[in-house]
């Protein structure tokens, strides 16, 4: 059946090349939207790794000019980075400040935590580095946060601990790695307490890393975004250690039943105390809002392209089946006077276009698989690829399946006597 | 001849609505994704008010170091553009800008965000704002480093609930500023024009900036003519090369080019080549254009030749009658482009549609996406383009015909 049914394809081979193509490009929109598609949907039912209620985030913007590692020209020509002492001194007041900050949101009556960051969720700004732990090189996003960071933004510990005052003066930077990382770097065995190697150039420390905790895993980009390695390194505001990073974000956790009247008397509160400085104040859950918005528009824009797309090739498909046949309708006749039922005429331009349609399918698969194979996304994991391909597969073949029933109507509807005299 | 080919094209086309229909579909959807992406691109690139100026203008808009091992790019910084990119040979005017800054005020306990961007009174001139109310703040403004404000008809619509402004004052991130004027909203995609309030330079709440080589302003050249780009942009080169770098630093650039230039430098620029290439983002975005026609041009193929076959013994009384192939080829060429003509008006008239829709839905704000007789220019070039991509392979495939076998109508 098959053997003859490649027979009656390949003797159409002209038109119907025209046609595999169609089928093969509708098969790649397919697989690109359906991918798409079952990426969000798996990134979206992942652990966030935070909570998003009742917490406010409050970028600081120092008014530094050119931001960390600026340069200066001096009015004789010559040119310094600041003097390292400078440096740490202009560092050391910040911090003071922030700690001062920091206090004065404590003492409002509505604060139920309030903890510093280097980089808060959903907000645009990315921190990401790579370290050689064992040979293997492992690429993860970064932030820093203070003591009470954890408990203002609900990011659960599963193993270990998050930093305290016992980390003070250590002879190691804290730091915590989320699950996948963890993972990753010590399969099968406990991370805590172990020294991450490391080899960056212009790292401003000279300390080892060293895991303190394990937390769940934390996507700093929201619901949609993939699973990434992550890791929080310990921010401190006292003297006593040196921290690399500066702290830019507030995070601040409210009681229940605070209204949104909050924001304006905290953001009063903080120019009070640092009339320099630029604060941009905004609940997460907004953030978290907007955030979701910039990812979704443009995948409901592909989405609705790409619906119509399939529609157009739905009705170009039917309609040309449809002449297909009715170019075949002496060939239809003479199986009909033969001795064809209705059923078997159907089911032959049917099986023609599932046989074409398996064609275009294993080019197509041939080309997509190369992408999990390649790598050419590392974030789209196989499995998402291996749901996609045959997810597409059946709905390719009940699309293609569905234009072929309406011409094979048409077909199994010809009378023999008129179609052998068909002209 | 070429009548006779409109008028047989429109017989052919009244004769099978449905199949028509379904061509006009496709044709339609093709189009109307085409053009809506031409629309959005035309807003971001082409000139419009206030850069109405744009075919004689430069920017600087990006910098990098680079050292011993690492690089460093940003926007560059004040001291760079004061220092490096004044008095540049044929440069009429040159005006410095901010990176917006987004800010925060609670008029009436409300949140309002806006973008602050802070710029010299040169700005002004060169680029050609029509303001709403009162005027733009001046050189003398910026020297005494007055808090000063213009503002966009949204925050004042925001502020003031639409009255007049000049005059009251507003206060954004704590600080006070006196509204001297009021324009109309600058699209949010017009990176170097846009803003919610414009201050002066020196209102930044510290002087930090001015002795920065790098990071968050940007420059504007307003040249005497196009002609002089060459020499201004190698005048920046040369001069950027003889800045004193700080240690560990070996060379620092920042082109003077046109935005698109920028952008295409950004998105299609490689690494270590600080020239643009903006040949290399034209290319991108034809395949893009031709990657995304080609399924529906296939469609059309398929739909045509079946369409063609059923017409094989017209096309075998034409051959029998001596019609060249030429004639053949050229007649269904004139058929599928009378064919892409009519989609590409209704594409026309429901991109319009589309356009209207997005300026609506608020998405990116303060979109005016307008139709206008450029992108009329495109859609007309991107329906040729569609018709001639969908209408070859049918029409030689038919001048193919054997005529006798034609005249049958036993055409495989």
């Amino acid at each position: 059946m098959i053997r003859h049914l490649l027979k009656l394809v390949w003797n159409r081979k002209r038109a119907n090349l025209l046609v595999a193509v169609e089928i093969l490009l509708s098969f790649m929109v397919l697989t690109a939207v359906i991918t798409l598609v079952v990426f969000y949907a798996d990134n979206y039912r992942r652990p966030l790794g935070f909570e998003v209620d009742r917490i406010w985030t409050i970028g600081i913007e120092m008014n530094e000019g050119g931001g960390p590692g600026s340069v200066t020209v001096q009015s004789d020509g010559s040119a310094t980075a600041p003097a390292a002492d400078e440096e740490r001194m202009r560092r050391r007041a910040q911090r003071e400040l922030v700690q001062q900050l920091l206090l004065a949101m404590r003492d409002l009556p509505d604060v139920q935590d309030a903890a510093g960051a280097a980089i808060v969720p959903y907000g645009g700004n990315t921190w990401s580095s790579d370290i050689q732990v064992g040979g293997r090189r492992y690429r993860y996003g970064a932030s820093a946060g203070t003591d009470e960071l954890a408990q203002a933004m609900g990011i659960r510990v599963t193993r270990g601990r998050w930093f305290t005052a016992e980390d003070d003066g250590a002879a190691w930077r804290p730091v915590v790695i989320n699950e996948r990382l963890a993972n990753e770097m010590f399969p099968g065995k406990d991370p805590v307490g172990r020294y991450l190697d490391e080899e960056r150039p212009d790292e401003q420390t000279s300390l080892r890393m060293r895991v303190v905790g394990v937390i769940q895993d934390f996507r700093k980009d929201g619901e949609y975004s993939a699973a990434e390695n992550f890791l929080l390194s310990r921010l401190t505001l006292d003297d006593a250690t040196e921290t690399v990073e500066p702290v830019r974000e507030l995070v601040i956790r409210v009681k229940p039943g605070t209204t949104a009247a909050f924001e304006e008397r905290a953001v009063a509160r903080l120019r009070a105390a640092a009339p320099d400085w630029t604060f941009q104040a905004a609940p997460l859950a907004t953030s978290r809002e907007t955030a979701l918005r910039v990812w979704l528009a443009p995948l409901s824009a592909i989405g609705i392209v790409a619906a119509f797309l399939l529609l157009m090739v739905a009705m170009g498909l039917t309609g040309v089946l449809w002449l297909h046949v009715t170019q075949r309708t002496k060939e239809i006749g003479l199986r009909r006077a033969k001795g064809a039922t209705i059923v078997r005429i159907r089911r032959q331009l049917v099986g023609e276009v599932f046989v074409l349609t398996a064609l275009a399918a294993a080019v197509g698969v041939l080309v997509v698989i190369q992408f999990p194979i390649l790598q050419v996304f590392d974030v789209v994991s196989p499995t998402v690829y291996a749901i996609s391909i045959s997810a597409s597969l059946m709905l390719l073949f009940l699309l293609t399946g569905a234009c072929a029933w309406g011409p094979g109507r048409v077909a199994s509807a010809i009378e023999p006597a008129e179609a052998l005299r068909y002209e | 001849m070429l009548r006779s080919y409109l008028t047989l094209a429109w017989r052919v086309l009244s004769r099978r609505k449905f199949f028509t229909a379904i061509s006009l579909f496709g044709i339609c959807l093709t189009l109307v994704v085409l053009m809506v992406a031409s629309a959005v691109l035309d807003h971001i690139f082409a000139p419009m008010v206030p850069e109405v100026r744009q075919d004689r203008t430069l920017g600087v808009f990006r910098a990098r170091m680079t050292g011993d091992r690492r690089m460093w790019t940003s926007m560059p910084g004040y001291l760079l553009l004061d220092r490096y990119a004044r008095n540049l040979p044929g440069v009429e005017r040159m005006a410095i800008f901010s990176m917006p800054q987004s800010v925060y005020s609670y008029p009436g306990g409300q949140r309002v965000r806006s973008f602050l961007k802070r710029t010299d009174a040169e700005f002004w001139r060169v680029l050609d704002f029509r303001f709403v109310e009162g005027g733009p703040f001046t050189d003398q403004d910026v020297a005494n480093g007055s808090m000063v404000a213009v503002i966009n008809a949204t925050t004042r619509d925001r502020f003031f609930a639409g009255e007049p402004a000049v005059g009251r004052t507003i206060e954004a991130d704590g600080q006070r500023f006196r509204v001297v004027g009021v324009v109309p909203d600058v699209p949010i995609l017009r990176l170097v024009s846009t803003g919610d309030i414009y201050a002066p330079l020196t209102t930044f709440k510290t002087a930090a900036y001015k002795n920065e080589l790098m990071g968050g302003f940007g420059g504007l050249l307003l040249a005497r003519s196009r002609d002089d780009f060459p020499a201004i942009k190698a005048e920046m080169e040369t001069r950027l090369r003889h800045v004193p770098l700080p240690n560990g630093w070996k060379e620092l650039v920042a082109p003077a080019e046109s935005f698109f230039e920028m952008v295409a430098g950004n998105l299609v620029g490689g690494r270590d080549d600080e020239r643009s290439h903006p040949e290399r983002l034209w290319a991108v975005m034809a395949s893009a254009a031709f990657l995304f026609a080609l399924l529906p041009a296939v469609n059309l193929v398929n739909l045509n030749m079946s369409r063609i076959m059923e017409r094989a013994s017209e096309i075998g009384v034409r051959k029998a009658f001596g019609a060249r192939a030429r004639s053949l080829v050229g007649q269904f060429i004139v058929e599928n482009l009378v064919l892409t003509m009519i989609g590409g008006a209704l594409g026309f008239v429901l991109s319009w549609a589309c356009l209207i829709g997005l300026n609506a839905s608020g998405l990116i704000p303060y979109a005016r996406f307008t139709m206008n007789f450029r992108i009329f220019a495109y859609g007309l070039g991107l329906a040729v383009f569609f018709g001639l991509l969908s209408g070859v392979y049918p029409a030689w495939r038919m001048s193919r015909l054997h005529p006798v076998a034609a005249l049958k109508g036993a055409a495989r």
